[in-house]
């Protein structure tokens, strides 16, 4: 086995939290961007596109309404110079609907990437586990690869859900032993959990790391 | 002359004997003892017996021998 694969699988976990959060703002610009364009198409016809605009108004809050209604209710009165009456009407519907493009809420947090090469650096590195202490981990991981691999050559006595819990157990150590002097790395690993287990799971994907 | 090597002699492993008082160190030997499953609650204070040979005395009385031996960390109750 390798040295590298128990902190490998140990840290599995690390530098999530901070690609979630940077991925959580781009969504946001792309569906108000989405949204505006839509408004333009539809407003050749008046009695629409006011509707429209209110479906979108109601679930999002107040905030940047103000630039897109004032130019929807632009454009609606120049195509159609008939309909006065409708064209009145259309401009209270975009103000209304104006709030809703702002607050596009924050999209749900993308998985982040597993990088088990840092995690195991930063076990290696990290000054909240004492050498003997690492050591001992590293022997627990390593009994814990070999019953995975020995899943995955057919032994079935440990089955998967049976190595489940032996593996939240082990992970669990770890974070014990960091959260209170290295919670990045820990905060780090328990977000990389399941993708960890993803890889112990995974035969071919175990067979990378070793 | 012969003396003073074995005072010299005397104080060099008695030095090592004694019991070492490093917080790390009794963290980190309390930390093995636990992730071995091993009742100790506190380690009090620990002896360095050689290279990553420790024996640690817990709190609650229980002494273990704590050592590697071929790349594992080995966890013996005295």
């Amino acid at each position: 086995m390798n040295t590298a694969l128990p902190f490998t699988f140990c840290a599995g976990a690390l530098c999530l939290a901070a690609c979630t959060t940077s991925s959580a703002p781009p969504p946001p610009p792309q569906i108000a961007e989405v949204q505006k364009p839509s408004h333009p198409a539809e407003a050749p016809k008046p009695s629409q596109p006011a509707e429209a605009p209110h479906s979108t108004a109601k679930p999002k809050t107040e905030a940047a309404p103000p630039k897109p209604a004032p130019a929807a209710a632009a454009a609606k009165p120049a195509p159609t110079p008939a309909p006065s009456k409708a064209a009145v009407t259309p401009p209270r519907a975009p103000s209304q609907a104006a709030p809703a493009p702002a607050p596009v809420p924050a999209a749900a947090p993308a998985k982040a990437p597993l990088d088990l090469k840092s995690l195991e650096q930063r076990l290696k590195d990290t000054d909240a586990i004492g050498v003997l202490t690492k050591l001992s981990l590293k022997n627990q991981v390593d009994d814990l690869i070999a019953r995975f691999r020995a899943y995955h050559q057919g032994v079935q006595p440990p089955t998967l859900p049976q190595l489940r819990p032996n593996f939240e157990l082990l992970v669990m150590k770890v974070l014990s032993l960091l959260q209170d002097k290295d919670p990045g790395l820990a905060r780090d690993i328990s977000a990389s959990r399941e993708a960890i287990w993803g890889v112990l799971a995974d035969k071919s994907k175990l067979a990378q790391y070793t | 002359m012969n003396r003073a090597l074995i005072i010299v002699a005397f104080a060099c492993f008695a030095a090592s004997a004694i019991a070492a008082d490093d917080p790390k160190q009794r963290q980190d030997l309390q930390a093995v003892i636990a992730l071995q499953g091993k009742p100790c609650g506190e380690v009090v204070s620990y002896q360095s017996q050689g290279d990553n040979d420790f024996v640690a005395t817990c709190k609650d009385g229980n002494r273990y021998r704590v050592y590697v031996k071929e790349g594992r960390v080995v966890v013996e109750k005295k």
